[in-house]
């Protein structure tokens, strides 16, 4: 049932294209990566910040690194479907895929958390951040070394390249 | 690039690489310390760039050694992939291009902390001088253009001829 929907999406022409043509594949490799670095790397620093690295940061001003994440998290969440377009069964039937997303979700999740506490509030701006956002800060960093970690083993632990192969 | 491969399989780290899980998690390990290091020094960067206005200089800079640590991650794992296939990298055009952005950048960082920090931290909150900006742009290119030639590696699977010096 699942197998004949994901044999129909990757015989679609553009599922095709994107296996075939070689650069769209790459260029989605290519931005995928990058743009993880600054989602990731923007979640890295305001992260450090609230745990006490670089305390004479104002804390309410590392908001306006996000406007670099939000545009990076579109370009990550759009390379990231087209890699899955690519090969929708070999994401869509591993259990690492499902995962890496439930990691990034949770870690965006404390991102907003964050964002309508301490980051909002000019209290903090030259105090310690409370424990509790402390403890949100690590356990988001955790979170991004899972996800990226199960992305990079996305690659290696895959049941199937393609649905059509299983018949 | 004997040398090399003699020195990955004498020092166990081929072996270690080869094995199940070996090459999977190293790569982690290098995706991680990018993000380290993009999170740091390219934040930094995009800070002398003109984003995130307002934030001081100095008080930011407090977080460049933790991408140096990303970054002496990525140069051990690098160097773990590098004695573990020598020739999928050494003729790769990417990783040439990879390694030819890193030179740059490290005579960027040398430029940097010679001529342009002081003026950088003495500017405050402000407007930083020209060539500070000029630094910023040259390491955020080089960075990202390391990433790009890193993913591409795989990319290339070059004959042997390519190989520049070899």
């Amino acid at each position: 049932m699942l197998l004949d929907y994901l044999v129909w999406l990757e015989e679609t022409p553009f599922s095709t294209w994107m296996r075939e043509s070689g650069p769209a594949f790459f260029s989605s490799l290519v931005f995928h990566s990058v743009a993880m670095g600054f989602v990731v790397g923007v979640h890295v620093a305001t992260n450090l910040r609230i745990l006490g690295v670089a305390p004479r940061v104002p804390l309410t001003l590392m908001r306006r690194f996000f406007s670099v994440l939000w545009v990076s998290l579109v370009v990550v969440s759009v390379s990231g479907v087209l890699l899955l377009a690519a090969y929708p069964a070999k994401g869509l039937t591993n259990p690492v895929f499902y995962f890496k997303l439930v990691a990034v979700l949770a870690a965006l999740g404390i991102t907003r958390a964050l964002l309508r506490g301490c980051l909002r509030d000019p209290r903090y701006d030259d105090a310690p951040a409370p424990k509790r956002a402390r403890w949100l800060a690590a356990v988001s960093l955790l979170l991004w070394a899972v996800a990226v970690t199960a992305g990079r083993f996305l690659a290696y632990t895959h049941n199937m390249m393609m649905a059509s192969h299983q018949y | 690039m004997d040398t090399l491969l003699a020195f990955g399989q004498r020092s166990g780290i081929y072996d270690f690489m080869h094995s199940a899980w070996g090459w999977p998690t190293v790569e982690s390990l290098h995706f991680t310390g990018l993000c380290l290091l993009i999170g740091t020094v390219g934040v930094f960067d995009l800070r002398m760039l003109g984003v995130a206005r307002g934030i001081p200089m100095h008080a930011l800079h407090k977080l460049v050694p933790w991408g140096v640590g990303g970054y002496l991650l990525n140069v051990t794992t690098g160097v773990m992939f590098v004695v573990s296939a020598p020739d999928q990298y050494l003729f790769n055009p990417a990783f040439q291009v990879k390694l030819s952005l890193m030179a740059i950048a490290g005579l960027n960082v040398l430029f940097f902390y010679r001529f342009v920090f002081g003026p950088v931290r003495a500017a405050g909150a402000n407007a930083v001088p020209a060539s500070a900006r000029t630094a910023a742009a040259v390491s955020l290119t080089c960075w990202v253009g390391v990433i790009v030639c890193g993913r591409l590696i795989t990319y290339y699977r070059p004959p042997y001829h390519w190989c520049f010096w070899c």
